[in-house]
């Protein structure tokens, strides 16, 4: 009909450019190159303690709980939210499962207990968020302050020890040579990864992150669906600091407080790999590979530990600038 | 194509030279060249219309002419000069000021605000003096013919207001060069009216207008120079005097034009659908604006809705589909009370509304094409919650081909494409839904000629299967050419209901005005 007008292809093919675009592409997978030049700079500098098997468990060991919360953390950050709560969540559920084991309850049941207080407290932050519609940064950030005061209130602020072996187990175990954390922290990404890429669960978190009033005009229940979102997260973060406990073998009412600052970071060096602006499991992948990688390559060359934080800040802002700037001119 | 003697108007009068020029322009975004070597001329005093099919390139090439994008080759020339516009900013300091196909507007910040935003004002760098600069918005509106409360946040003045606004900063930067991108499109022709009113004073005090619109009647009786782009490339520019709409439309799609409004068969309607064809009734519905409007639409009709802006005609589909909570009365499907049913229930039942704004109700703007298609359809593309790409992408390309959508592949995210072809997918993707009732508000905002006639005749056709149609329009005659009736609101009520045969543009109109026709 129209010679200039078939549907769904190019409106004009004869002409190809491709200056820009090469380090446009580059910029915008200079996250994924970050990690690779990492990899590279600890190898050359060490390469005996670095570029071993044993070390490569070793990082994947050091990162498998910061994995589980950044991966629930990046399903919150998909519908467009943020959870600040999972640190502190995590922190309480450990001491709850702790005490609850001190008490002498059987294990499953200290474990079943622990995940269930996630379950409820995510409930009250999704509540908050999306029932209440307060910010989730405001309804986060107060349930984190509370969930530090009950950890605090309830453990006297003191540590929690003498937790059985079978429990211990899930943070010292091995199945065969892989540590149980990595495999439950691999087992958790590949389940949300699932969720988010398969499913129509999945498929309306991001929606609902991306323009909620479309979703909504969709037909999508998008309050229900950010509370979902939040459900995943409280359970994620109580896992997460169920299996720090056993790791620890004792439940410390702020243990896992740290988990939350560097799971938002991880997923937003995620983000930078994403083209729509939205995280993805893959980039949230890369953004916990370079936390892993970073971190244990200034331990190998005996970095001080504050210089590392400094270090770790400098890298996020570099890697989420340059990404930033591949966007800009279109 | 586009050598100089085919620019008989610019060429046969030989004057002064053009505030605004192009040179060879181009555009590539990525390895897809969106814009050709296009050379134009734009002078003082003169409004210049770019016309074209959608995706054809003239928001591309006014980005460009504005500093919002950077051409990939050729060169703009302000008087006479090459220059390099880095941003908006740096558009603005040579005189040209665009506004833009979605308007800008803060809209918390009041109209005052919004018209100095950005510009450094005499006098104190860091306290704003209030008085002054509503005193000075006072004046630049009177230059506009306006009088528009400054206290009112913009986001809560009409489109047209909004529009005035939009002006006035442009006033206020001293532009040289307007540049409109299809600023009518969110107007009523009244308001519209203004606007043009508006736009020839300025052209009188000597601005170059650059004007893009798919309303070619509005065009002509606007515009000095016309210019028509067909696939990125340049066709002519010619004097309006010297053409018609019928020869843009002509070149804008490559052929001569067809019929744009369809023939209405009647027959007895035969849905196919789950459910069979049923009929939508609505006793007092009260709304915000809505105060007690009943109607009744029964298969296979298509009923035009009109009235000015704010009379109530968006917020009648709103509370239909259950977008929005009804403050009383009832709705009915086949005979049915569905009014507590929620959004969700009433689309599973078969009422699909299809909201006005594209960007901020009908699409998610970073995701594709195809996941924009499939959004309205999850439950229907999927099984145990599992989505099938498979059966997305299937419909996602049959609905792109149907209503050709022009997109370099169903991946592309929607940001990428046209404001028209944005507009394709939202109808895309309420369509997959096969509805027993389909409520269009607006559905041909930002669409060229060509489409527009495939989606009357698609709203014919559906008719004919036995969908109940309800179009909201501000375009009187879209509604008469497409209507059966037409439903006439006025501030809330309906004013009255006419059969589209017998009724006219000016007995509409009055009755939009609630004067006895
Ligand atoms: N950022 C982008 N990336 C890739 N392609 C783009 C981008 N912006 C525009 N395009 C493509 O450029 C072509 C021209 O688009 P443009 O917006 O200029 O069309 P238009 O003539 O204004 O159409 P409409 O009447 O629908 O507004 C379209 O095919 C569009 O898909
Ligand atoms: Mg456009």
């Amino acid at each position: 009909m129209m010679s200039s007008t078939a549907p769904a292809q190019a409106p004009s093919t004869e002409a190809t450019r491709s200056r820009a675009t090469i380090p446009a592409r580059l910029a915008s997978y200079g996250t994924l190159l970050g990690l690779v030049a990492l990899i590279i700079l600890f190898s050359v500098l060490r390469p005996q303690v670095f570029l071993t098997p044993l070390n490569f468990t070793n990082i994947l060991e050091q990162i498998a709980i910061l994995a589980i919360v950044t991966a629930v953390q990046t399903v919150v950050m998909v519908v467009g939210d943020f959870d600040l709560s999972v640190g502190a969540l995590a922190s309480l559920v450990g001491v709850i499962t702790a005490q609850l084991l001190v008490a002498g309850t059987d294990p499953a049941a200290a474990v079943a207990a622990g995940l269930l207080t996630g379950l409820l407290a995510g409930a009250v932050n999704g509540a908050l968020v999306s029932y209440l519609n307060l910010s989730a940064f405001i309804a986060t950030l107060a349930t984190m302050t509370s969930f530090t005061g009950l950890a605090l209130l309830l453990s006297n602020g003191s540590t929690v020890f003498g937790l059985p072996d079978s429990f211990v187990w899930l943070g010292q175990g091995r199945l065969g040579p892989v540590p149980v954390p990595v495999v439950i922290a691999l087992a958790l990404v590949l389940l949300i990864w699932f969720v988010l890429s398969k499913t129509v669960l999945g498929r309306a978190w991001y929606a609902v992150g991306g323009n909620a009033e479309a979703a909504r005009l969709s037909g999508v229940n998008v309050r229900l669906v950010r509370f979902s979102a939040f459900l995943v997260s409280g359970t994620g973060a109580a896992l997460a600091g169920i299996v720090l406990t056993a790791r620890l073998a004792s439940g410390h009412p702020t243990a896992a407080d740290a988990l939350m600052l560097s799971s938002i970071a991880a997923v937003f060096l995620g983000i930078t790999l994403s083209r729509a602006g939205q995280p993805t499991i893959g980039g949230t992948a890369v953004g916990l590979g370079i936390m892993g990688v970073l971190s244990n390559g200034l331990n190998i060359m005996q970095v001080n530990s504050y210089v590392q934080q400094v270090l770790t800040g400098l890298i996020i802002v570099l890697a989420v600038s340059l990404s930033r700037l591949s966007r800009r001119r279109r | 194509m586009n050598s100089p003697a085919q620019r008989t108007g610019a060429a046969s009068e030989g004057r002064r030279a053009p505030v605004l020029a192009t040179r060879a322009l181009s555009k590539d975004y990525g390895p897809v060249r969106v814009l050709s070597g296009v050379s134009l001329e734009f002078h003082a005093g003169e409004i210049h219309a770019l016309l074209g099919e959608n995706g054809a390139g003239k928001s591309t090439l006014i980005k460009m002419l504005a500093g919002v994008t950077a051409p990939s080759e050729g060169e703009i020339l302000v008087d006479g000069a090459a220059r390099r516009l880095r941003s908006v900013r740096d558009g603005q300091s040579h005189g040209i000021v665009a506004l833009p196909q979605e308007l800008s507007l803060v809209p918390t910040l009041g109209a005052a605000e919004n018209i100095f935003l950005g510009l450094r004002r005499p006098g104190s760098r860091l306290l704003v003096d209030r008085r002054a600069l509503d005193r000075d918005a006072t004046a630049l509106l009177e230059r506009l013919g306006q009088r528009i409360p400054l206290d009112v946040p913009a986001g809560e003045l009409s489109a047209v207001q909004q529009t005035m606004i939009a002006l006035a900063r442009a006033l206020a930067r001293d532009a040289r060069v307007l540049i409109l991108d299809e600023p009518t499109a969110a107007l009523t022709e009244r308001e519209a009216e203004q606007l043009f009113a508006v736009l020839r004073t300025l052209r009188e005090a000597g601005t170059a207008i650059v004007y893009v619109s798919h309303r070619l009647e509005e065009v002509f009786a606007l515009a000095d120079t016309a210019t028509v782009l067909l696939g990125g490339r340049h066709v002519w520019t010619r004097p309006a005097a010297q053409t018609s709409a019928d020869d843009a439309v002509a070149a804008m799609i490559g052929r001569p034009p067809g019929q744009i409004y369809p023939q209405r068969e009647t027959g007895e309607p035969a849905l196919q659908r789950a459910g069979g064809p049923a009929a939508l009734e609505v006793r007092d519905l009260r709304g915000h604006t809505l105060a007690g409007v009943s109607l009744q639409v029964p298969p296979g009709r298509v009923l035009g809705i009109g009235g000015l802006a704010g009379s109530g005609r968006s917020e009648l589909l709103a509370l239909i589909a259950g977008a929005q909570r009804p403050r009383g009365g009832a709705v009915l499907l086949g005979g049915q009370d569905i009014t507590a049913r929620r959004l969700a229930g009433r689309m599973r039942a078969g009422i699909v509304l299809v909201p006005e704004e594209r960007r901020s109700q009908g699409l998610v703007m970073t995701h594709s094409v195809q996941d924009n298609i499939a959004l309205a359809n999850l439950g229907r593309f999927s099984r145990l919650g599992i989505a099938s790409r498979s059966r997305e992408r299937a419909a996602a390309l049959r609905r792109a081909e149907s209503l050709r959508i022009r997109a370099t592949s169903i991946r592309q995210p929607v940001e990428e494409l046209s404001g028209g072809n944005q507009q394709k997918v939202v109808l895309a993707k309420y369509l997959e839904r096969s509805p027993r009732v389909l409520l269009l508000d607006e559905p041909t905002r930002g669409i060229d000629v060509g489409t527009k006639a495939e989606i009357y005749q698609l709203v014919r056709r559906l008719a004919a299967e036995g969908v109940a149609v309800l179009v909201v329009s501000s375009e009187i005659p879209e509604l008469l050419g497409v209507a059966d009736e037409i439903a006439v609101l006025h501030e809330g009520r309906l004013a009255g209901l006419v059969p589209a045969a017998t009724a006219t543009e000016e007995s509409v109109l009055h009755l939009c005005y609630r004067k006895s026709a």
